[in-house]
């Protein structure tokens, strides 16, 4: 008996030893600042602790809760319950987790306008700080924005003698064309997750629009059924395909050296990150446009795949030192070239360098910074964010159904109806008007 | 208790030597009265137990109480069950959990007990190899299962595109994740996964049935059919037992799968295709702990009502025969 | 007849092999191809080993040098677990199996129901009380819940009620061995099956979970590889396009995570197979009869 009874001692003790020198304890309560970024910040928060010595930082690095994940949420949650462990400075890419860190029963963002100057705010697009601003307070500022413009094949376009479209409907008479005369060539695609807030939001569809606890969501008003219309005849023809674009047979039939891609609405960071990395397309094609319009509309509105917010804890111990952080993030730390910011910066003097950057890369057949500047606030503002992330909703609802064959006209109320669904399971009033 | 130990006495020594009871059961009922009985057998299990009251009671107790009151701390009666059930993912998600254990059970039973006994039919250097092969993808799991199940299902990059092109139907990815193939394409991520475990536990039983047993019957001119269905099979039924209890929990409580297809495809299976990943919706997302314990109750119940059912049927409890 | 039947054996277990080699096969050959070979080559295709080397600097480089930390950490929350469980569930499935006292059923059947009860439920109340006892930070929050594998207790219960007969112990106790004598001179040694079985299925088990680590740890130094390489997934372009573009920096593409996912799967891999000789060996067979 007395023998086997020191087994399980010394496994207790050879443990007890590991732990000593192994793992490190989270030491959020040693450290000064505790910031948490995905991998892409990550030379953000390095280059502040070399700018900074005598702070003591713990940069931790997450998944960035990208992609519909619930990482903050169950992480709030549980320091909620626990009554600590909150860093004081989060980066999501998510662009709608401020909403949900704003309000109950997370509650975990600080205002911002408490924080920082006013004078350093202003130089966010307003539609930018407008995405930030919950119940009339703003949580968070954006790291980066990412406004649909129009990626064009100039090279492609000049050899097949097409003039660079300015509306929706010139685009899809042009999307008729290519498909008689250069079948296998597509001017866009619809079967990604976030399909719907470049040509939907784009064109001021009300999908979205929050007031105070009530979202309005009309599937069947004329701005989202007049583009129905126009894509409906380009999805069939097959030059609008319900295919994703990160999918290996997307890269693998419309990609490559011998690209069918003529025209391409989509986000400003589509830049390098789909084209090049994902498409593997050649240099000396692409370049940006204008995003496309309604004919007849006389406001610009376009639409926005992302924009990375910058959350400050309202349990910092020392809310200066973040918002000093925060600020250095989004304001000073610009550096060109390789090493420069993934995305188009949100605050606009940085957006300007980065901007510079650009128009030198030898990829792009003609400078497309232009573009990219003048949707920058074009955005349109009454499509808000809300705490229940859209894209799954219309993924699973709209997009399978296109692949299957049916068109996006009879699919909006079915979309709206789950839009709703959401909405209320996540605690809204729904309203259609 | 003791005429208890004495029928297993009896029971034991006609299984094993077929020969006259009376003569082994004295020395062995006496023999029984100095053996595990009381605190000592308890003693071997207190270390086990300190961790079974730590993370497996004191948790699910936890769990119990807050499928009963709300999120304020009061009695909420039913209210959490009524609740859940009323969501308009619950249904849909209870019925894709029913076709995708029927279909995984079937795969299961069939064919791990098959292979398991093709290859204890003839063991040699080729078995374990071929062990070796069934097992290795379970290796693989959550993030790693989805790069590679995303080439896979892919018809234009995966190596069986034939099969997913004339199976499937599929010309791209976005058809072979199509609502209807669902449970079927999460039954065979499963079966990947998750086969050559328990083709191994399967193998390992079959190692335990004495040799002289096979060779009497294979004597009596049994062939390989009938040695296998007839004397190998009935005496691993506990491990099949077992081998069903958990799967068909695991079945209900499928996760892992659809989470991991609903990354591959970007959002475009939910993440709410299941019971378990609506409880875990609810309880991370929406921060609703009361409904997500409900959910998980709801799947206990299931499980345990199945295991109920098996345990009693084969007998799996009861004490070595 | 019979070489029919040995043919008709030989083709079911080669196809079921293709069925579960393939996909691997493709995760060896993935590596060597850019992630532009990837889709433009076939599956099986071999690249070169230049890219596997490239692949390893991108993939080493990535949050400094965090991908080995993280396989570190997966021995360290593995090996210990397992070593905890092998010497509370053997003995523990031992007595369960050949014992006979108050509680038995009771402590069979909750290991059971708890089995049977889902992972989501139980991680809040382990989280709190892992907080309770200033565990929250340490690793020992996710060693001492990886400790506890009712699976390998049943295992062992399973193994001794069907391959140890009565008479064996019985044997032992007449000639005058107390319990713990017995147990260490007839049920450990013939317990060899059960013991590559449960440190086997503990391992991998304890390797391959995400949920626990994922919840408890805060610091992604401190990650276990599968929740490390969820992470590292979600630093891919092509399965997160919401990075604002970040990919080319950071590096990781498809031929990255292939990598990573290949290099997690070895310890996994050797330890199945030195577990798997003893399988094969162990087996009761004589220790009565003879």
């Amino acid at each position: 008996m007395k023998r086997r009874r020191l087994w399980p001692a010394i496994a207790v003790m050879a443990l007890a030893f590991v732990s000593a020198c192994g793992g490190s304890s989270s030491g959020s309560s040693k450290a000064d600042l505790t910031v948490w970024v995905d991998a892409a910040r990550l030379p953000v928060a390095k280059a502040y602790q070399k700018a900074h010595p005598d702070v003591k930082m713990d940069i931790v690095t997450f998944d960035g809760d990208g992609n519909g994940a619930t990482t903050l949420q169950s992480k709030i949650q549980l320091w909620n319950r626990a009554g600590k462990g909150w860093p004081d400075v989060i980066f999501s890419e998510q662009a709608n987790d401020p909403v949900w860190m704003g309000q109950k029963p997370f509650d975990f963002a600080a205002t911002i306008t408490d924080l920082m100057p006013d004078s350093v705010l202003s130089q966010w697009p307003a539609t930018s700080t407008a995405q930030c601003t919950v119940d009339g307070r703003q949580v968070c500022v954006q790291d980066n924005i990412a406004q649909v413009v129009l990626w064009v094949n100039k090279k492609k376009m000049d050899e097949f003698g097409y003039t660079v479209p300015t509306t929706w409907q010139d685009w899809a008479a042009l999307g008729a064309k290519v498909a008689t005369e250069h079948p296998g060539y597509i001017v866009g695609n619809i079967g990604d997750s976030y399909s719907h807030w470049i040509y939907l939001w784009a064109n001021q569809c009300p999908l979205s629009g929050v007031d105070s606890n009530t979202v309005t969501i009309n599937a069947t008003d004329q701005h989202c059924t007049e583009m129905a219309d126009v894509v409906d005849p380009l999805i069939k023809n097959g030059t609008l395909p319900p295919l994703g674009v990160f999918t290996p047979d997307f890269a693998k039939q419309y990609g490559g050296d011998d690209d069918k891609v003529l025209m391409m609405p989509g986000p400003s960071w589509y830049a390098k990150a789909v084209f090049n990395d994902t498409l593997h397309m050649p240099a000396g094609e692409i370049t940006a446009a204008p995003p496309l319009q309604w004919e007849g509309d006389s406001e610009v509105t376009t639409g926005q795949v992302g924009g990375g917010p910058w959350i400050i804890s309202k349990h910092a111990k020392d809310s200066k030192a973040a918002a000093d952080f925060v600020t250095y993030a989004t304001t000073e730390f610009n550096p060109t070239g390789k090493d420069a910011r993934p995305g188009y910066p949100a605050y606009a003097p940085a957006a300007d360098t980065w901007l510079k950057g650009m128009a030198a890369d030898p990829f792009f057949a003609s400078d497309p910074t232009p573009a990219l500047k003048d949707a920058a606030d074009k955005i349109w503002g009454g499509w808000n964010l809300v705490t229940y992330p859209d894209q799954p909703v219309w993924s699973d609802t709209v997009v399978s159904k296109l692949v299957a064959g049916d068109s996006l006209s009879s699919l909006l109320a079915p979309f709206g109806e789950a839009l709703a669904n959401a909405a209320k399971a996540a605690g809204y009033e729904v309203s259609n008007s | 208790m003791k005429s208890q130990t004495a029928e297993h006495g009896r029971t034991s020594a006609a299984d094993d030597q077929g020969g006259p009871a009376a003569l082994s059961s004295s020395p062995v009922q006496v023999a029984r009265s100095r053996g595990l009985h009381g605190w000592r057998g308890f003693a071997f299990t207190v270390p086990y137990l300190f961790f079974l009251v730590l993370f497996g009671i004191l948790p699910m107790l936890y769990a119990l109480k807050l499928a009963f009151t709300k999120a304020s701390g009061g009695f909420a009666g039913f209210g959490n069950f009524t609740q859940t059930a009323k969501d308009y993912r619950f249904v849909p998600a209870m019925e894709h959990v029913l076709v995708y254990t029927t279909v995984w059970l079937t795969l299961l039973m069939v064919f791990v007990v098959t292979l398991a006994l093709l290859l204890h039919g003839r063991a040699s250097r080729a078995s374990s190899t071929f062990r070796f092969m069934y097992y290795i993808p379970g290796a693989l799991a959550g993030a790693a299962s989805v790069l590679v199940w995303l080439f896979m299902l892919d018809p234009s990059v995966s190596p069986g595109s034939f099969l997913v092109h004339h199976v499937l139907g599929a010309h791209h990815f976005v058809e072979s994740i199509a609502p209807g193939k669902l449970p079927f394409i999460f039954a065979m991520i499963a079966f990947w996964t998750g086969a050559g475990g328990w083709v191994v536990v399967l193998y390992g039983a079959l190692n335990t049935i004495p040799t002289e047993l096979e060779d009497a019957a294979r004597i009596d001119g049994a062939g390989p059919f009938t040695l296998a269905l007839r004397l190998k099979l009935p005496l691993i039924r506990k491990w099949i037992a077992y081998m069903v209890i958990l799967s068909f929990a695991t079945g209900t409580q499928l996760f892992v799968e659809p989470q991991l297809v609903n990354q591959a495809s970007l959002g475009m299976v939910p993440d709410t295709w299941s019971s378990n990943q609506l409880a875990y919706q609810l309880a991370f997302r929406y921060a609703d702990f009361n409904a997500a314990a409900a959910i998980a109750v709801d799947l206990l119940v299931i499980g345990l009502f199945a295991a109920v059912v098996i345990i009693s049927r084969t007998g799996l409890f009861k004490a070595a025969d | 007849m019979a070489l029919l039947l040995r043919g008709l054996r030989l083709a079911i277990l080669s196809a079921f092999a293709v069925f579960f080699v393939a996909p691997m096969l493709w995760l060896v050959l993935a590596p060597t191809k850019s992630d532009r070979d990837l889709v433009d080559r076939g599956p099986f295709t071999f690249g070169s080993f230049h890219h596997v080397a490239t692949a390893w600097q991108h993939l080493n480089g990535f949050s400094d040098h965090i991908y080995v930390t993280w396989i570190g950490n997966s021995l360290l929350y593995a090996i210990s677990a397992t070593l905890i469980v092998l010497v509370t569930a053997v003995p523990a499935g031992y007595a369960l199996a050949l014992g006979d006292f108050p509680g038995r059923r009771v402590v069979l059947t909750i290991t059971l129901v708890v089995m049977i009860m889902p992972a989501a439920a139980l991680v809040l109340p382990i989280f709190l009380e892992l907080n309770a006892l200033h565990l929250i930070g340490s690793v020992l929050s996710v060693i001492l819940p990886f400790a506890f594998f009712p699976f390998g207790v049943n295992l062992a219960y399973i193994y001794y009620s069907t391959a140890i007969p009565r008479e064996l112990l019985d044997a032992a106790r007449v000639d005058g061995c107390g319990e713990w004598a017995t147990f260490r001179h007839i049920a450990l040694p013939l317990a060899k099956p059960v013991v590559a079985l449960v440190l086997f299925f503990s391992f991998v088990s304890d390797w391959n979970n995400f949920f626990l680590p994922y919840t408890v740890l805060g610091d992604s130094t401190q990650y276990p590889i599968q929740v490390g390489l969820s992470t590292l997934l979600s630093s891919t372009p092509s399965f997160n396009p919401a990075t604002g573009g970040g990919g080319q920096q950071v590096g990781i593409f498809r031929p990255e995570l292939a990598l990573a996912t290949l290099i997690a799967v070895i310890p996994v891999a050797i330890v199945f197979m030195l577990s798997q000789r003893t399988l094969v060996r162990g087996l009761v067979g004589g220790g009565v009869k003879e």
